[in-house]
Order: C-alpha cells, then structure tokens, then sequence
C-alpha cells in the first residue's frame, strides 16, 4: 500500500500536465513484431498522448526483460504477437501468471492459432475452440469477409462507454467458464460461430449444431473480449483477436458515415486494465463505542459498536483519490469463525466517501473481527479486517441492584433490622431486670 | 395444625400445650421465641418465592435465605444457653458473655 501510495505522489510529481493516469504507474512494455508496430500506432499513440511511457520489444527480443531480480520492470505489459509460437525465455505464461502477482497488468492478444499463450488462457477459466477456427458470421449483409464482423457493443456497460458504435472484430471466441473472477467485457454477436475459414464443410457445421454442447462454438455466450481481476488486485485483458485494436479496424466505417467504435473500445479497456477506472480503495476504518471516539481493543458483549470506514476512489484526470460515496450494497461484518452479524455499511450523506454502522455486538464473547469484503466484477476488491476481543463484563460492569431482587434484599434487610431491634430490647430487658433484681435486694 | 372442632383430643393437646408454655416459660425465653418465628416465617416466605415464583438472582436467594438460617440457629443456640433449664451445662458461662458470644457471631 505504501509502495503503491508512493507511486501514485510520483506520477502526481512527474506529470500535472498530463490528463489521465494510471493508479499503478505509466510504464508500459509492448511485446509486438517490429514490422506489425506500425498497425497499432493509433493505439499507441493515444497513450503516448495520456502520458503512457512505451516501451516496444519483439516476442524473441532478451531485453528489456519483464522481471528483473524478482521486481517488475513495468507497470503494465501489452501481448501484441498472438501467432507467435516461441518467446524469448522471460515470457513463458508461468512468468506472466508471476507478473500479475507483482501487481502488473496485461493485455493479451490471442489468435486462431495455437500458441502458449492459449494455454495460458485455459488457466484464467477461458475455453478456447480448437485451433484454426476463427469466428464467422455472415450477418449482417456486408462486402468483408465472414470473418470480419462488425460486433454491437452493449448499450449500457460499467467498463465501456455507454452508446458506442459496433466495433470491428477479427479472430477467435473463447467460452466462458465460471470463474468469478472474470469480468465479461465483450461479447460475440448472437449469429457468430466459431468454424474453420470456407475450408470448413456445411456438413460438419450441421453435425456441431446436431450435438450442440462442446461441440458448438456459436452465439452470444461466447466471449470476444474479457477481462480478469486477480485476488491481488492487478488486472489482465484477453482479447480474441489482435486485429481490433488495429488501425486498420479504427478507420473502417461499420456503416455509412459512422466510424467504428474500435478506437474508443480499445482506450476503454486500455482505461480498466490500466487502473485508471473503477479502482477503488478503503483509506482507513476505525470503530468505538456510541458516544466516543477512541477505538478499543476490548468490548463487552451487548455494547453499542459504531463502525467507520473511509472509501476512495482512483480519479484519473485529476491523478488523485477522490472520497467515494457511490457504495450502495457495502457489508461489514462482525465475525467469530462466522458471521455473527452481517450489516449494510451505508455511506453517510454530506461526509463524502464515509461509511457508518452502528450495531449491538453479539451477547458471545470471543476474539471478532471488523471485515469487510467488497467483491464486484470490475471494481477492484475491497477488504479490511480488524480484529478486537469482545469480552463479558467485568466483575464490576454488571448492575448493582436488581429490581427483580427485591423480595430477597427485604428478606436479608429484615433479618438485620429484626436482629438490632431484639438485641437493643434484650439488652434493655436485661438491665431493667437487674435493676429489679437490685431494687428487691435493698 | 388439626382444626380444633373437628378432633376434640386434639385440640386438647394443643391446648395444654399452649397453656403450658405461656405459662411457664419466662417472658425473655417467649422473646427469643417471637424472634424465632419470625425468621422462620421469613425464610418459608422467601423459600416459597423461590420455588413458585423465580429464583432469577439466586445470590440474592441465597444470601436473604442463608441469613435467616443462620440467625434463625445463632438465636436458638442463646435460647438454649439463657433458658434456666440448662444452667448446669452452662455453668461457666456468664449471661454477658453469651450474648457478647451472639452479637459477634451474628
């Protein structure tokens, strides 16, 4: 958290000019051949121009090399050669899967072809088709080839913006698995299928679609472009084809007059993967009893708990973390083993980016913890967890008098009393007998 | 207690019973008696409570209850030491000192 704030002062230091940012750093390492580089440059350069600092190396190139002595050499790694079949001997997909663990990002361009890369894929839950079948479609009606296909993207998505054009898409679908870590980003048209280019006979069409099941690579379910969020946090994009950040693909008009979205597509999801949307972040929480401020290590069963937590989110134009009220189905828990109690955080009105709940803690005692464990596709994850000992009450924390008691203290009450009265008459009976005693003496 | 009217004998036990004692017993021995039956009156009421109604603070029985117990055997103990009856067996025993004895053990 520190290595990242740091990060985030540097980037803020280095470049106020420049108008949006990533939250874990600018440096970005292409992998692409040297003679395809210039098919990207659009792409490329709408980073240059957010202040992205590229660095370009061919697939079989040594240097720069991903990880050096164990650190991350780059924040961000984009994987722009899906046919090439050997690597240089730093990108292996055990390297990359070790790159996500130190926090970098990655973009990864897979083909038709197979490569390691779409062994990789399988890793991250994506089924790919068997290799050569890229996607087709023949509708709708248009002069490129089936397996040029402009694809509509959804009207209203979190990571996308909202009412872009279709966009140009070349290259091969992957089915979804159910990891919940996934974050479906685009999705192949509903009349797409997976098949061999013209090569591929109607007859063996027919029989896939007779089986249906695996053997049926067709509509909507089948991903084009998705997205990955590691539990550590960092962020990998996997798209079906290459060819869609393309300029090639960014210039072609999908109908007459209207542009294609594919610019606008690829800088949302270089946005996402890039840290620059939907990173959110808890700053601090606190927790104390109704009625004070400062947190305890120790409360007893049934005290009034109130719960703070402070949430912020990345605001890339500004390079800043702005508070975060937008939260709406935030959850604390108090948890011994299990969720004693499971609440809704709510964030508070006029104190952006706080959240408060008050409770009862449980009538148990026990070691509890505070958590939070904020998990949405697209979002990064939230957690925190506190832990404080929630202890019975003290020898002297239990009420003095109970009302209920009151038959029993007029019974012990009564007794005393009864006992002063009858000495104090005892010992007068006595003296006044000795004085009578005394008087029939005299 | 038998109802007098019902068995005859009976209450003519009782009866002399009583007309014995009131009458032989001195008024500092029916003292210590009234004393007495009001502990024990005291400890069947909140034994009673107890039982039929709740024992919710039972520390709280316990004391009240075992107070009463406890005062109730201390005081039998002094009306067994200052009855006439029993002066030889307490001979060395000063009537000051039984009652110095009572007041600190209560």
């Amino acid at each position: 958290m520190v290595y990242l704030r740091s990060l985030v002062f540097l980037i803020a230091g280095l470049a106020t000019t420049l108008h949006a940012k990533s939250s874990t750093g600018d440096s970005v390492l292409v992998v692409v051949e040297p003679n395809q580089q210039d098919n990207y440059s659009l792409f490329f350069n709408g980073l240059k121009e957010q202040g992205y600092d590229l660095t370009f190396r061919a697939p079989k190139a040594e240097t720069p090399v991903v990880i050096e002595y164990d650190v991350a050499n780059f924040a961000h790694v984009i994987l722009l050669a899906p046919e090439t079949k050997v690597f240089a001997k730093d990108i292996t997909p055990q390297s990359l899967v070790d790159l996500l663990g130190k926090k970098t990002n990655l973009i990864v361009a897979l083909s038709p072809k197979q490569t390691p890369l779409s062994s990789l894929a399988a890793e991250f839950s994506l089924t790919l088709p068997p290799p050569g079948t890229p996607l087709l479609s023949y509708f709708p009606e248009r002069e490129e080839p089936a397996s040029v296909i402009p694809v509509p993207v959804p009207a209203s998505h979190s990571i996308l913006s909202s009412n872009l054009p279709p966009v140009w898409f070349s290259g091969a679908p992957h089915s979804l698995g159910n990891n919940p870590l996934i974050v479906p980003i685009l999705r192949a048209p509903a009349a797409s299928f997976a098949s061999e280019t013209d090569g591929g006979s109607p007859d063996a069409l027919v029989d896939a679609a007779e089986r249906g099941g695996e053997g049926l690579w067709a509509g909507s379910q089948l991903g084009l472009v998705t997205g990955f969020q590691t539990l550590d946090g960092s962020r990998i994009t996997w798209l079906g084809g290459a060819a869609i950040l393309s300029d090639e693909f960014a210039t072609k008009e999908v109908s007459k007059g209207v542009p294609s979205g594919n610019l606008q597509f690829a800088r949302d999801v270089a946005k996402w993967t890039f840290q620059e949307a939907h990173v959110l972040r808890i700053d601090r929480t606190t927790h104390h009893l109704v009625n004070t401020t400062e947190p305890l290590e120790l409360y007893t069963t049934n005290d009034q708990i109130v719960y703070t937590a402070y949430i912020s989110k990345y605001d890339s134009v500004s390079s800043s973390w702005v508070p975060y009220s937008g939260i709406k189905d935030l959850q604390l828990e108090f948890t011994m083993l299990d969720p004693h109690i499971r609440t809704a955080l709510l964030p508070v009105s006029n104190e952006p980016g706080k959240y408060l709940v008050t409770f009862r803690a449980p009538d148990r005692h026990g070691v509890f913890k505070f958590l939070i464990n904020y998990k949405r596709k697209g979002l990064s994850f939230l957690e925190s967890s506190t832990t404080v000992a929630v202890v019975p009450p003290r020898h002297d924390g239990y009420p003095r008098f109970l009302s209920a008691a009151w038959p029993y203290y007029t019974g012990a009450i009564s007794t005393s009393v009864a006992f002063f009265l009858f000495s104090a008459l005892w010992l007068a009976g006595d003296s006044r007998e000795k004085r009578a005693k005394g008087h029939k003496a005299e | 207690m038998a109802p007098p009217k019902s068995s005859p004998a009976a209450s003519n036990v009782v009866h002399t019973l009583w007309k014995a004692y009131s009458g032989q017993t001195s008024d500092r021995l029916k003292f210590i008696d009234a004393f007495l039956v009001f502990l024990m009156l005291s400890g069947i009421a909140q034994f009673l409570y107890c039982v039929l109604v709740t024992d919710y603070p039972f520390n709280a029985f316990l004391a009240g209850f075992s107070s009463n117990v406890g005062q109730f055997v201390l005081t039998a103990s002094l009306r067994s030491q200052v009855n006439p009856e029993n002066k030889n067996e307490f001979k060395e025993v000063s009537p000051e000192r039984y009652m110095t004895l009572y007041c600190g053990r209560s």
